[in-house]
C-alpha cells in the first residue's frame, strides 16, 4: 500500500473512531433536537418582544439587516452557531482531549501523517450538521410559518459546500492552537463567543462598532452567514454572491496553511520538550 | 458551630480552587457578556426606531432596553449559579473521586450543598457588579434607585433556588449524563422565567408553568423597582407568589436530595465515575 | 478485668446489588424487570479487636470494598448490623465517621489545584477538628507520612506515593481510634509501598486499630495481626497469618514444571501420595503444578522418580515457604491474582 493509501485508511479508521464515541452519548442526539430548537426559537420571541411587532421597528430591522424575515434571520445564523459549536467542541477538542487522556503520544507512535490526527476529527462532524440543518428548516417552519423556497434551498447547498472547508479550516486551526491550554472548556466558550459576537450570527455586522466590523469581515463565517441569509431570504442568485465566495475560499486556504503551520510548530517543539505526553 | 465552619471551609476551598483556574474564572464573568448581554443588545437595538425600543416600551412599559437585558441577567446568573455553580459541581466532584472522602466525614450532607451555596452565591454577586460596571461604561445601563427595593425579592429567589439546588444535585448524582440535563433545564428555567423576555411572549399553553417558578416573580419585581417597567400583576400578589413558591420548593428539594443519597448508599453508586 | 470494646463488630452482613437496567420508558412500557440480583457480600461476620492491624485478603470483586464502604456508612447492608467502635452504624453514622479515618479512594480523592495542606485544612472542618488545634493536626499528619517538606505544593505536583500519602494523612485528622484502608499500595512502586506500611505500622504503636484490604499477600503476610480471607462475599478463613498457614499441613511449597506427552493423570497420583497437589495446569506439553509437602528434600527426588516412570522430564524446580496465597488455593481451588 503506497503512503498516502495508508494515510487515506487511518484517516477513514480515525472518522470511524469519531462516530462510535459520539454513539454512546444517547443525550447528543436529543441535543441535536433541542438545541437547534429552543436556542432560535427563543430569539425569534425576544424579537417578537422588542419589536412589538411594530411595523416601524421590522423596518427598521430591514434596513440593518437586509430582510424582514426575523424568523428566518434568526435561525440562519444559528445554523452557523450550531456549525461552530460542533466543529469546536468535537473536532476542536479532540486532539486535545486525546492529549490529556495520554493517547496522543500513542497514535503519534504510529506511522500515519501526523495530519490524520488533525485532520479526521472534523469529517466525522458532517452527520451531525446534515441532521442539525434539517431540522432547524422544519422547525422554522412548523413554529413560524417561514417556508424556505425550494431555489433558495439549493442555492444556500452550494454557499455550504463552499463553506465546509472553511469551517473545517478553523476546526484544525482551533485544534492545533488548543493543544498548549490547561483547559479547554472556557476556551471554547470564548472562541465560540468571540465568533458569535463578530460574525453577524444573531444581530446585523452593521450593529457593531467600526473597528469590531473590520475584524468580522475577515472571517470565514461573516461572509457564509450573509451570503445564505441572502439567498434563503432575499432570493439573490449565485452570481450576486460571487464575490463573498471567492473571498472566502481564500480566507479559508489562510486559515488552513495557518492550522497546518502552527499544528507543525508545536510538534516539532513537543518532540524537543516532551509536551505531548503531559500537559 | 462546626457545621457553619464546615460550610464556610467548602466556600473558601470552592474560592481557592477557582482561582487557580485562570480561565474558569474569567469565564463567569465573561461568558454571561459575550453569549448573553452583548448579542442581545445588539439585536434589541436593530429594532430601535430613532433610538428607542418601541416594541419594548408597548409590551413592558419601559424601552430602557439595556436595562431590561441586565436586570435580566441578573435572574439569569442566579439561576445558572444554582444549576451549574451548586448542583452540578458535586456531579463534577463525584466524578473526579473528591465527593467521597467528603461524604465520609461528620459533616452533614446538607451543609455541604450550603457551604458551595455561599461560594455560589458570592461568585455571583461579584460579577454581577462587574457585569453592572461594564453595563454603565459602555451600554448605557441606567436604572432607578429604587432597585435597593428589589433587594428582598432577588434575597427570597436566593433562598428559593437553594430548594431548586437540593432537587437538581438529588438527580444529577443518580442520572448518567446529567451535562444535557443540567444545560436543558437551566435554559428552559431562564426563558420560563422572563430573563430574554417577558413570559406574556411565551406560548400561551407554557405561561401557567412560568408562573410556578419563584424567580419569575422575583425578575418582575425586580425590573419593575429598577426600571419603572410595568408589572404581570398587583406587586403584592407577586410577594405572595415568590413567598409561597419559596416555602414550597425548599422542603421538597432537601426531602429530594435526602432520598437521592439514600438511593446511592443502597447502590453503591458514590464511588463509580 | 473488663475487655476493651472491640473496634468493629459485624455481624450477618449481606449486600445485595441488581445488575442490568431497568429504565424508565421500559416500566413505562410495562416490560419485566430482567435486572438479576448478586452479592456481593454474603454473609460475613467480623470481630476486629482494638489495637490491632486486621487485614481482608481476597481477589478483585471478592467483596472486600464493599464491606468497607457498609462499616464507613457509604453502603447501606441488605442485612446484618455493623458496630463501629460500640456505635450502630445504621442508627448514629455521623458518630461513627467522627471517629473514623478512612482511606477508600487514595489518590483520586484529593483536589489538584490546592497544595497539600490546603487540602487537609479543607477536610480538618469537614472531620470538625476544632479550630485551634486545626494547625497542630495538620503538621502532625503530614509529619506522620513524611510529607511536611511537600506540604505546600499543588497535589497536580505530587507522585502517586505522595498522593496516597496525603490522603493517609487526611485520614489521621480527626485522630481517630480506627483507620480504615482500601487497598493502600496498590499502583505504588515497591519503595513507596514499603514505606506506607511503615506508616501502617506506625498507625498501630500510636494505638489505633487498622482494618485494610488488599489482594497482596505478602503485605496481609507482614502487616496484619489478623487475616480474614474473603473470596465471593463470604469469609473463608480468619487467623493470624501464622496459624492460617499451619492450616496448610505443610513446611514447604514445590513448584515443578514437568514436560510430558499425556494428561499426566498418573504422574498426579504419583505426587499425591508423597505430598498434597494443590493445583496443575497443563499448557502446551508442560504441567505446571503445585505440591504442598512436609519436607522438600524428600518429595523433590520422588518427583524426579514419577516423572520418570511416567516418561516425563522435569523441566523446572521451585521450593518456597507456605504463604497465605498457599492458603487462599487450598480453601478455593484458585489463586489471588487470576
Amino acid at each position: 500500500m503506497t503512503t498516502l493509501a495508508a494515510d487515506l485508511r487511518a484517516f477513514a479508521a480515525t472518522v470511524r473512531k469519531e462516530l462510535r464515541t459520539v454513539r454512546r452519548y444517547p443525550t447528543q442526539w436529543l441535543g441535536l433536537i433541542f438545541w437547534p430548537v429552543l436556542l432560535p426559537a427563543s430569539y425569534v420571541l425576544m424579537g417578537q418582544a422588542f419589536s412589538g411587532s411594530d411595523a416601524r421597528s421590522i423596518a427598521a430591522f430591514a434596513e440593518r439587516s437586509g430582510t424582514v424575515e426575523v424568523a428566518g434571520f434568526v435561525f440562519v445564523g444559528f445554523a452557523m452557531y450550531m456549525w461552530l459549536s460542533t466543529i469546536l467542541w468535537g473536532p476542536g477538542t479532540a486532539l486535545r482531549t486525546e492529549q490529556m487522556r495520554g493517547s496522543l503520544e500513542a497514535v503519534f507512535l504510529t506511522p500515519t501523517s501526523r495530519l490524520v490526527a488533525l485532520f479526521g476529527p472534523p469529517a466525522a462532524a458532517l452527520p451531525t450538521l446534515v441532521i442539525t440543518f434539517v431540522v432547524m428548516g422544519v422547525a422554522m417552519w412548523l413554529l413560524f410559518g417561514v417556508a424556505l423556497p425550494l431555489d433558495g434551498v439549493l442555492r444556500s447547498l452550494v454557499v455550504i459546500a463552499f463553506a465546509l472547508p472553511a469551517l473545517y479550516a478553523i476546526g484544525t486551526l482551533f485544534a492545533a492552537g488548543v493543544l498548549r491550554f490547561g483547559e479547554i472548556g472556557p476556551i471554547v466558550q470564548l472562541v465560540r463567543g468571540l465568533f458569535v459576537l463578530a460574525c453577524g450570527i444573531t444581530f446585523p455586522v452593521l450593529m457593531l462598532p467600526g473597528w469590531a466590523q473590520a475584524v468580522a469581515w475577515v472571517l470565514p463565517p461573516t461572509y457564509i452567514v450573509q451570503d445564505i441569509r441572502a439567498v434563503l431570504l432575499r432570493g439573490l442568485g449565485l452570481g450576486d454572491i460571487a464575490g463573498d465566495i471567492a473571498i472566502t475560499m481564500g480566507l479559508t486556504v489562510a486559515f488552513a496553511v495557518l492550522a497546518v503551520v502552527t499544528f507543525r510548530v508545536l510538534e516539532r517543539g513537543a518532540r524537543r520538550s516532551g509536551m505531548l505526553g503531559r500537559y | 458551630m462546626e457545621e457553619i465552619r464546615a460550610a464556610l471551609a467548602i466556600a473558601r476551598k470552592d474560592m481557592r480552587n477557582l482561582s487557580r483556574y485562570k480561565w474558569s474564572m474569567l469565564a463567569t464573568v465573561f461568558i454571561p457578556l459575550y453569549q448573553g448581554v452583548i448579542p442581545a443588545f445588539l439585536f434589541g437595538a436593530a429594532f430601535a426606531v430613532g433610538g428607542r425600543v418601541i416594541g419594548l416600551e408597548s409590551a413592558i412599559g419601559t424601552d430602557n432596553l439595556s436595562g431590561f437585558i441586565f436586570m435580566g441577567g441578573v435572574i439569569a446568573g442566579l439561576v445558572a449559579t444554582t444549576f451549574w455553580s451548586i448542583a452540578m459541581s458535586l456531579r463534577w466532584e463525584m466524578d473526579l473521586g473528591t465527593l467521597e472522602p467528603t461524604w465520609l466525614t461528620p459533616t452533614r450532607h446538607d451543609t455541604i450543598l450550603i457551604g458551595r451555596a455561599i461560594f455560589g452565591v458570592g461568585q455571583f454577586v461579584v460579577s454581577q457588579v462587574i457585569l453592572f460596571a461594564v453595563g454603565i461604561a459602555f451600554f448605557g445601563l441606567r436604572f432607578s434607585l429604587d432597585i435597593v427595593y428589589a433587594v428582598p425579592a432577588v434575597a427570597v429567589a436566593v433562598v428559593a433556588m437553594l430548594g431548586f439546588a437540593y432537587l437538581l444535585a438529588g438527580i444529577v448524582l443518580l442520572i448518567r449524563e446529567a451535562n444535557f440535563f443540567i444545560d436543558s433545564t437551566n435554559f428552559l428555567f431562564g426563558i420560563a422565567s422572563g430573563v430574554s423576555f417577558p413570559i406574556t411572549f411565551l406560548p400561551l399553553a407554557f405561561q401557567p408553568l412560568a408562573l410556578l417558578l419563584p424567580t419569575t416573580y422575583a425578575m418582575d419585581l425586580l425590573r419593575q423597582h429598577a426600571l419603572g417597567a410595568r408589572p404581570l400583576f398587583d406587586p403584592a400578589l407577586e410577594y405572595v407568589g415568590l413567598i409561597v413558591t419559596t416555602l414550597v420548593v425548599l422542603p421538597f428539594g432537601r426531602w429530594a436530595f435526602a432520598r437521592a443519597e439514600r438511593s446511592m448508599r443502597v447502590r453503591g453508586t458514590l464511588g463509580q465515575y | 478485668m473488663t475487655r476493651a470494646t472491640p473496634a468493629v463488630v459485624a455481624t450477618g452482613l449481606v449486600k445485595e446489588f441488581e445488575k442490568g437496567r431497568y429504565t424508565l420508558w421500559q416500566r413505562l412500557r410495562r416490560e419485566p424487570d430482567r435486572r438479576t440480583r448478586f452479592r456481593a457480600v454474603d454473609g460475613i461476620d467480623l470481630r476486629v479487636e482494638t489495637g490491632e492491624i486486621f487485614g481482608l485478603l481476597g481477589p478483585n470483586g471478592a467483596g472486600k470494598t464493599t464491606t468497607m464502604k457498609m462499616l464507613s456508612t457509604l453502603l447501606e447492608p441488605t442485612s446484618g448490623s455493623i458496630e463501629v467502635l460500640g456505635i450502630d452504624v445504621a442508627r448514629h453514622p455521623r458518630e461513627v465517621r467522627a471517629r473514623l479515618g478512612a482511606m477508600l479512594s487514595g489518590e483520586r480523592s484529593l483536589y489538584w489545584k490546592l497544595t497539600g495542606r490546603e487540602n487537609l485544612e479543607y477536610f480538618a472542618a469537614l472531620y470538625h477538628v476544632p479550630a485551634k488545634e486545626t494547625r497542630a493536626r495538620i503538621d502532625t499528619a503530614l509529619a506522620a507520612v513524611q510529607l511536611s517538606d511537600r506540604g505546600d505544593d499543588y497535589v497536580e505536583r505530587y507522585s502517586t506515593g505522595m498522593r496516597q500519602r496525603l490522603a493517609l494523612a487526611r485520614a489521621l485528622l480527626p485522630d481517630p481510634p480506627l483507620v480504615i484502608l482500601d487497598e493502600p499500595t496498590v499502583g505504588l512502586d515497591p519503595q513507596s509501598a514499603r514505606d506506607l506500611r511503615d506508616r501502617v505500622r506506625d498507625l498501630r504503636a500510636q494505638g489505633r486499630t487498622v482494618l485494610l484490604t488488599t489482594h497482596y499477600m505478602e503485605e496481609a503476610d507482614q502487616l496484619c495481626d489478623r487475616v480474614a480471607i474473603i473470596d465471593h462475599g463470604k469469609i473463608a478463613a480468619l487467623d493470624s497469618p501464622a496459624a492460617l498457614k499451619r492450616t496448610i499441613r505443610a513446611e514447604e511449597v514445590v513448584r515443578l514444571d514437568i514436560g510430558l506427552a499425556g494428561d499426566g493423570a498418573e504422574l498426579l497420583e504419583r505426587l499425591g501420595r508423597v505430598g498434597t497437589v494443590a493445583r496443575h495446569e497443563r499448557t502446551n506439553g508442560t504441567l505446571a503444578v503445585t505440591v504442598h509437602c512436609r519436607s522438600a528434600r524428600e518429595l523433590v527426588p520422588a518427583a524426579f522418580d514419577a516423572a520418570q516412570a511416567s516418561g516425563a522430564t522435569v523441566r523446572h524446580v521451585e521450593v518456597v515457604p507456605v504463604t497465605l496465597e498457599d492458603v487462599f488455593l487450598s480453601l478455593t481451588g484458585r489463586a489471588l491474582r487470576e
